[in-house]
């Protein structure tokens, strides 16, 4: 029996190296799988109570109604979570509303009345204070002067005996032919590539530092040169390895998003719910997977170059940490309306996978378009390999000081 | 046996080596030649010190002879065989160890050795004969599980030495080893040069310290600007010294090299 070849005992060293190193560990496994999860569900119920508050706060509404005659105060008044303050002291309004004293105030027109007996729309202006919270207020408001409008028609068809439906000449009814799966995929089967695209490379950048520059700044890497051992052996060790890292890491991160989605966010419906776990079908999990992988070794080539490249640890950091928002750039990219997996598109880096695995949740993908994009990430898996490799012989780059 | 013939090698200088070569008021370019020409032979059961200052081109004259770096020119043989035809070979015959060369951390003693044994193929009985044989020699066995990390720089010597020598390679190399180290570790370097003479093996080793060359060196070379100053025997040495001390004999050897008068005439004693 003999030792394992070259690339197993590099793959098997660098393994264990890496998992005994806590900054990889909390990388690759705590912040898919806890921290990027709890922040998850964190920000949803947080922005789930936000909503549930703006839609139970009672909104204390000014009505200026110059006559008191048109009974849209008392309209207001009755509807629920509305609290009506008479006032007429016009000129203070926008002040006392801009202090949020006042959630908004509605001014009747002086000829209000006359307008509306001349069958004319009578003028009611909404006085408020857009701000991110004011939304849903907003809307509350405007649905009750909508409701105080139907009053308004109603009497109006009831006195020249007509039907509120005399207004619809044409009736529209709206019939979506998508799935529920379709329609999930389109509205958030972006950020299913998005998080996996990021695992992927951050899952990999620390253990490519450590393996590469790391080891040029412990001295380690001159010693391990020595070792009757082709150059490429020691590579494509080093190369499986951040491969196999990032793949973990993006595997987590999918599993961490899947149980958030799951079991920490309330109030999902049942469809979206059941949308997800269609996509969970073994070939779409197989479809996805395979994208994966190549991305994870054209990421594992590019970070073990830059991160060989590097004089010193520190130097890797520097030089790979902005590169996470540069391979994010094409992930955002996927998720502007519009953007489809076309032949140019299917060539273009992990552009390419986002759009892929969107249409692969959404169900919707093209099996030739898919094939094509998988190619074209294998191939580029490969020519940055053999990049890598090349990288790694020149003296230049492994003994730069 | 190491055979190194009109060995060269020329490095092109980064911006920030080419500003600070400047600073100091060395000469102005965009390359420097680090080996120029260089010419000796290690022979078995013999230690060959490479002697010589700072910067002298000690390092890149023994990465080039460990194949890390290609020449530019000259030949190189370890063992009978040719380093630039066929590097993995030589280095199968070579062990190499530098003072600046920390252990993987997170691993353990037995890990790392076990680690470059798996890398020179050494087949797995072979490697428990050899391991119990060097761990035990060298004192590792009380220290094996633990991880280089928490081992003191005697300890991660001797990790260090038992890693070099895994594969028994017949010649061995030392860059620096002492510098750095305490006496202690320094101490058992030295004592495992001696012992890599006894042993049969090759040895060749840089040092600026003359004290160790004096102590260690059967035949020594003095490299200066990539160039060789002496190449000879320690008794030749001496001899070629006189009354003047060893130190003082190869400070007057650099400092006439640096003469503007070296460029014209050979250096006494130089021989290739």
């Amino acid at each position: 029996m003999t030792l394992p070849s070259p690339v197993m005992a590099v793959l098997r060293k660098e393994l264990l190296d890496t998992l005994r190193d806590r900054r990889t560990l909390v990388a690759m496994l705590v912040v898919p799988l806890i921290v990027s999860p709890l922040l998850m569900v964190g920000v949803a119920r947080y922005s789930q109570s936000r909503a549930q508050e703006a839609r139970e706060q009672t909104l204390r509404v000014a009505v200026v109604d110059p006559h008191n005659d048109s009974g849209l105060a008392d309209h207001l008044d009755a509807q629920p979570g509305i609290e009506v303050i008479p006032d007429r002291d016009v000129t203070s309004l926008s002040a006392r509303i801009a202090a949020e004293e006042l959630d908004a105030a509605v001014l009747v027109d002086e000829n209000f009345q006359r307008e509306v007996a001349a069958l004319h729309p009578g003028g009611v202006s909404l006085l408020f204070k857009s701000s991110d919270r004011f939304d849903q207020q907003k809307s509350r408001i405007k649905d009750a002067l909508a409701s105080y409008e139907q009053l308004l028609l109603g009497r109006r068809f009831a006195a020249l005996k007509l039907g509120p439906e005399v207004v619809h000449a044409v009736r529209v009814q709206e019939h979506d032919v998508a799935s529920a799966r379709e329609q999930m995929g389109q509205r958030i089967g972006g950020l299913l590539p998005y998080m996996f695209i990021l695992f992927c490379f951050t899952g990999g950048m620390y253990p490519a530092i450590d393996l590469a520059a790391g080891e040029k700044e412990r001295g380690t890497l001159e010693t391990l040169l020595t070792a009757p051992v082709q150059r490429w052996s020691l590579v494509l060790g080093k190369f499986l390895v951040v491969t196999l890292t990032g793949i973990i890491s993006a595997v987590i991160a999918m599993l961490g998003l899947y149980l958030s989605v799951a079991y920490g966010i309330e109030g999902i419906p049942p469809e979206l719910l059941s949308a997800i776990g269609q996509v969970l079908e073994p070939g779409t999990i197989a479809a996805v997977f395979a994208l994966l992988v190549p991305l994870a070794m054209f990421f594992a080539a590019l970070l073990l170059m830059l991160s060989i490249y590097a004089r010193s640890y520190k130097e890797a950091v520097s030089i790979i940490s902005p590169l996470t928002i540069v391979v994010l750039v094409p992930a955002v990219l996927a998720l502007i309306p519009g953007t489809r997996l076309t032949a140019v598109t299917a060539l273009i880096p992990v552009l390419n996978v986002s759009l892929a695995t969107r249409e692969l949740v959404a169900g919707t993908a093209a099996p030739a378009l898919v094939a094509l994009v998988f190619l074209s990430l294998l191939a580029l898996a490969g020519a940055s390999l053999l990049a890598c490799t090349r990288w790694f012989a020149r003296e230049d780059v492994v003994f730069r000081t | 046996m190491i055979t190194v013939q009109h060995l060269a090698k020329r490095f092109r200088l980064s911006r920030q080596q080419r500003r600070s070569r400047e600073d100091a008021g060395s000469a102005q370019g965009s390359e420097v030649q680090a080996v120029d020409d260089l010419g000796f032979t290690a022979k078995p059961g013999r230690i060959f010190a490479l002697l010589g200052p700072n910067g002298a081109g000690k390092t890149t004259a023994l990465r080039m002879i460990a194949t890390l770096l290609r020449p530019d020119a000259g030949q190189i043989h370890i063992a009978g065989v040719d380093a630039l035809a066929d590097p993995v070979a030589a280095r199968r015959k070579l062990g190499f160890l530098t003072g600046s060369t920390r252990l993987y951390e997170r691993l353990t003693a037995d890990e790392v050795v076990r680690y470059y044994a798996a890398l020179a193929g050494v087949p797995e009985p072979e490697y428990r004969k050899r391991r119990d044989a060097l761990f035990g020699a060298l004192g590792i066995d009380a220290f094996a599980g633990r991880r280089c990390g928490k081992l003191s720089t005697g300890m991660q010597q001797k990790v260090s030495i038992a890693r070099t020598i895994i594969h028994d390679p017949e010649v061995i190399i030392f860059d620096e080893a002492t510098s750095g180290l305490d006496v202690i570790a320094a101490r058992a370097i030295i004592a495992f040069i001696r012992q890599c003479r006894t042993d049969g093996k090759t040895v060749l080793f840089s040092t600026h310290i003359m004290s160790e060359v004096t102590n260690l060196a059967d035949d020594l070379a003095i490299v200066h600007g990539g160039k060789l100053l002496y190449s000879g025997t320690f008794p030749e040495f001496t001899a070629a010294s006189g009354e003047r001390s060893l130190e003082d004999e190869f400070i007057r050897r650099i400092e006439a090299a640096e003469s503007p008068a070296a460029t014209t005439s050979p250096t006494p004693g130089a021989r290739t």
